[in-house]
């Protein structure tokens, strides 16, 4: 009998499915899997710091470049945690705004990360036909906020542009439009062979793991564990009757539908929100220097809750900021994911966590 | 292969998704975010826009009477239109071109400050 030979192999943090760095380091027993090693920092960026040495206003600007894809949320978690520093409330249409475009951008998201994992499997024709849906819903946020992908559309007190009713129109048009072709797509993505052979039953998670891991958004719901941070009802999502999406196996197959179904249930709300929406203002006016006090916010973005925590001390600076981001939640989750499978099988795994490495290091 | 024939109809006739750019551009949408423009014939050089810009692109040169501009450094946030007391910049729709050297424009502004009656 021959000994097996344990090798170890890098993964990353240059691989043709990571848009971002995070290196593995990869312990094979011949073709099985049996250790990893994460390791990470290879694009820290010093964001909280500077958030501490800029004027609060600004750091808006900051917080929306901590991730590319959800910088829309970003900008509204951070304009929130600073008003219930303040201790204002923002008029009820800004609400409804905020959310409409934080759908927005989770419907981008997913379709972006419905794109790489085809693209992973090498179904390339799928994953432009994702793309080029999401191509609606950049062109739709750029309608109503002015750009496409950082929209800065959040203030500290409401939200700065409003959308009328001949934008609203087209808005509606193009989320049908999207919701109609995603369903389409989704089909023949999520019943095609290969990809029921690359997914289904690999990288188990099971609920009891997920919630000792502390896991955060789909890659929990994948696991059976009915937890998201829009049930709290904070912006409008109390008043648009949301339930979370949930899905039993826990294997990649599952967090993958999880995120399709996601992307239909956005798409609703963002029509039951605009049949909802109120007149109003869009925003208040907050003046002075945030107080020296303490204030948190959760909010779920695409990959899962984000944290915000900050501290004033009556100066134009912030005492402290601290962000967490939902992929930090879920690298451990990939630990107890990748022992056990095939090397071939590791892309398709990590990537199924959505991991976003910029967010994660700030 | 019946439930495919829409499918191919629809792809041969339906032309590709894609624009031939740079040849083909599409027309920014009305009130997109392109970059800022000054005139200054309005700017008094107050010094408010340089104050509230979050990329510091804007420097104010009180003695050499410069509004000096880093377009590079805009992160085109339209907060320096938004707040200018006298309009003095607006934002166009077209987005930049690429450029090969750091453009840096400098502006004498010539508003006059109104006397407050
Ligand atoms: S552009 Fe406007 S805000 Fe800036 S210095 Fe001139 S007048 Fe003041
Ligand atoms: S648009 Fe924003 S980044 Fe650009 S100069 Fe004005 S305030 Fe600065």
């Amino acid at each position: 009998m021959s000994k097996v030979v344990r090798t170890v192999a890098p993964f990353g943090p240059q691989h043709p499915v990571l848009p971002e760095p995070i290196q593995l380091k990869i312990t094979c027993e011949d073709e099985k899997v049996v250790d990893v090693v994460p390791a990470i920092g290879y694009c820290h960026r010093g964001i909280e710091k500077a958030c501490e040495l800029n004027d609060f206003p600004k750091n808006i600007y900051i917080c929306e470049r901590i991730c590319g894809i959800c910088s829309c949320i970003h900008g509204c978690s951070y304009c929130e945690v600073i008003e219930r520093l303040f201790g204002v409330e923002i008029p009820p249409r800004a609400k409804y705004l905020r959310v409409i475009w934080s759908e927005m951008s989770r419907i981008h998201s997913h379709l972006l990360w419905l794109g790489l994992l085809a693209d992973a499997f090498g179904l390339e024709s799928m994953f432009m036909q994702f793309w080029r849906i999401r191509e609606k819903i950049l062109d739709a946020m750029e309608l109503t906020t002015g750009q496409r992908v950082t929209q800065s559309v959040s203030i500290i007190g409401g939200v700065r542009r409003d959308i009328d009713s001949e934008q609203q129109k087209k808005c509606i048009d193009i989320v049908r439009e999207v919701k109609k072709e995603t369903e389409e797509l989704g089909k023949v993505l999520m019943n095609d062979y290969t990809v029921k052979a690359r997914t289904v039953g690999k990288g188990i998670l099971t609920r009891e793991q997920a919630i000792t891991l502390g896991c955060a958004g789909p890659t929990l719901r994948g696991s059976d564990v009915a937890e998201d941070c829009r049930m709290q009802g904070y912006q409008a999502y109390g008043e648009l009757g949301f339930e979370p999406i949930v899905e039993k196996d826990g294997d990649s197959y599952a967090r993958a539908v999880v995120r399709l179904r996601e992307t239909l249930q956005s798409c609703d709300l963002i029509l039951e929100a605009f049949s909802k929406i109120p007149e109003g203002e869009i925003s208040i006016k907050v003046k002075g220097n945030p107080p020296a006090n303490e204030a948190v916010f959760r909010a779920e973005q695409p990959r899962g809750e984000v944290f915000y925590y900050a501290k004033g001390n009556g100066t134009r600076n912030l005492e402290r900021l601290k962000v967490r981001t939902p992929t930090f939640a879920n690298i451990p989750a990939l630990l107890v994911m990748l022992p056990g499978c095939e090397l071939a099988d590791v892309p398709v795994i990590v990537l199924s966590i959505d991991p976003c490495i910029s967010c994660t290091e700030r | 292969m019946p439930k495919m024939l829409p499918t191919i109809v629809r792809n041969l006739f339906g032309g590709p998704a894609t624009r031939l750019y740079p040849v083909e551009v599409r027309k920014p949408f009305e009130r997109t975010r392109g970059h800022i423009v000054f005139d200054d014939e309005k700017c008094t050089l107050c010094g408010g826009c340089a104050r509230r810009c979050p990329a510091a692109a804007i420097e104010i040169d009180k003695e050499k009477k410069e509004l000096i501009f880093y377009p590079g450094r805009c992160i085109i946030c339209e907060v320096c239109a938004e707040n200018c007391p006298r309009g003095a910049i607006t934002v166009k729709e077209e987005w930049r071109k690429p450029f090969y050297e750091v453009p840096v424009e400098v502006h004498h502004p010539k508003g006059k400050k109104e006397k407050a009656s």
